[in-house]
């Protein structure tokens, strides 16, 4: 059987407990709990919203469908630009060490207002124009992207190692900067290589 | 007579032909839209639309639920990156038009969120109306649990005292 004082720790306890329960809404009106490691998503999904179906052999005049994806992970809300761009092999990507972008001029670009913990898709549409092929080389003309036609005139020679003509479309995020009232490069980018080949 | 009729006729139609090459000089010279202007609309718009974001960041920060906002921001975002692709394109118009409707959601956007942020002041300017409330409803409940402490407690002594000893083994 339980003595006296058993029982007063009993009800100081159930007292205490109450007691900190009632003082939680004031306590939460100034703590500031803190928060996890600041960061954004960036990635590609394929046509039908899944990390499949992706296209590679592309061809003159037909549309591709793939998503961009963004999420917030910055503890607010942010700003981002996503800048589509478009190379050859001997062209450069941006530099994850060094956090630069590349120096290769946006194609198109999206501008996404996203609440923090929340993500976004946004569907890019491409197709090309222009293909020609000549000895062991191939020319791209034109980049249609979102219906929004671009000359950019690039040029890859054959890859004898994965037998084909390589080009790398890419995704740069960047990020809107309150306090220097700028964009800055987010250092996160991703890629999908297309392999253009000749109609049937 | 009839080659009165018929100069009349070639007249009207000369004058009509002129005034319609006039009216549509002038409608080009109103809305002809330089390189310059565009790329002033589309600049100004995307200024506003930072300012209109930096207000929903002051909102948030404030304490304000400012998801509501974001989705006309995405609007207003949509409507900038048409206008500078309308820019790069040489369709300075359609820059314009896009540029103005960037500006105006962002304004709207930019308002609210003062609205928002005021509010959230505003609530905020009663936080000693939550610490008094928990500060009353601490004493209440320390007050009640002592309360039934001693009631139990006399319960309890009653119970001892009034037992009769019992012999074991």
């Amino acid at each position: 059987m339980w003595s006296l004082n058993d029982h007063r720790t009993v009800f100081m306890a159930v007292g205490l407990i109450g007691v900190l329960v009632c003082c939680v809404p004031s306590v939460m009106l100034f703590a500031r709990l803190p928060g996890g490691e600041k960061f954004s998503e960036l990635y590609v999904l394929g046509p039908g919203r899944m990390a499949e179906g992706y296209p590679y052999n592309v061809r003159e005049n037909e549309s591709y469908l793939v998503y961009v994806g963004v999420g917030n992970h910055m503890d607010s809300s942010s700003y981002y630009v996503v800048y589509v761009k478009f190379r050859n092999e001997t062209e450069p990507l941006p530099n994850a060490t060094s956090g630069t972008p590349s120096i290769l001029a946006p194609l198109f670009e999206y501008r996404l207002f996203l609440p923090d913990g929340q993500s976004t898709e946004v569907p890019l549409s491409f197709s090309f124009s222009g293909i020609s092929f000549f000895d062991n080389q191939s020319t791209v003309r034109g980049l249609v992207l979102n219906g929004v036609q671009s000359n950019v005139d690039k040029h890859v020679l054959w890859d004898a190692a994965d037998s084909g003509y390589y080009y790398q479309l890419f995704f740069e995020l960047w990020i809107y900067d309150k306090a220097a009232d700028m964009f800055v490069f987010h250092n996160r980018f991703v890629s999908r290589w297309l392999n253009v080949t000749t109609p049937v | 007579m009839g080659g009165g009729v018929g100069l009349r006729f070639w007249v009207n139609v000369f004058a009509v032909c002129l005034l319609s090459v006039c009216v549509l000089c002038f409608v080009r010279g109103v809305f002809a839209v330089t390189f310059q202007e565009a790329s002033d609309q589309v600049a100004g718009a995307d200024q506003a639309l930072r300012v209109a974001f930096n207000g929903v960041l002051d909102a948030e920060q404030s304490g304000a639920n400012v998801s509501v906002l974001l989705p006309r921001l995405n609007e207003a975002g949509v409507a900038l990156s048409g206008a500078e692709v309308a820019l790069e394109a040489g369709n300075y118009s359609d820059a314009v038009s896009g540029a103005l409707v960037c500006k105006s959601l962002a304004s709207g956007v930019g308002d609210d969120a003062v609205v928002l942020k005021n509010g959230a002041v505003a609530a905020w300017g009663y936080w000693w109306v939550t610490v008094l409330l928990s500060v009353a409803a601490s004493v209440v409940f320390a007050g009640a649990v002592f309360l039934v402490w001693r009631w139990f407690r006399r319960g309890y002594m009653k119970k001892m005292l009034g037992s009769r000893p019992e012999v074991t083994g």
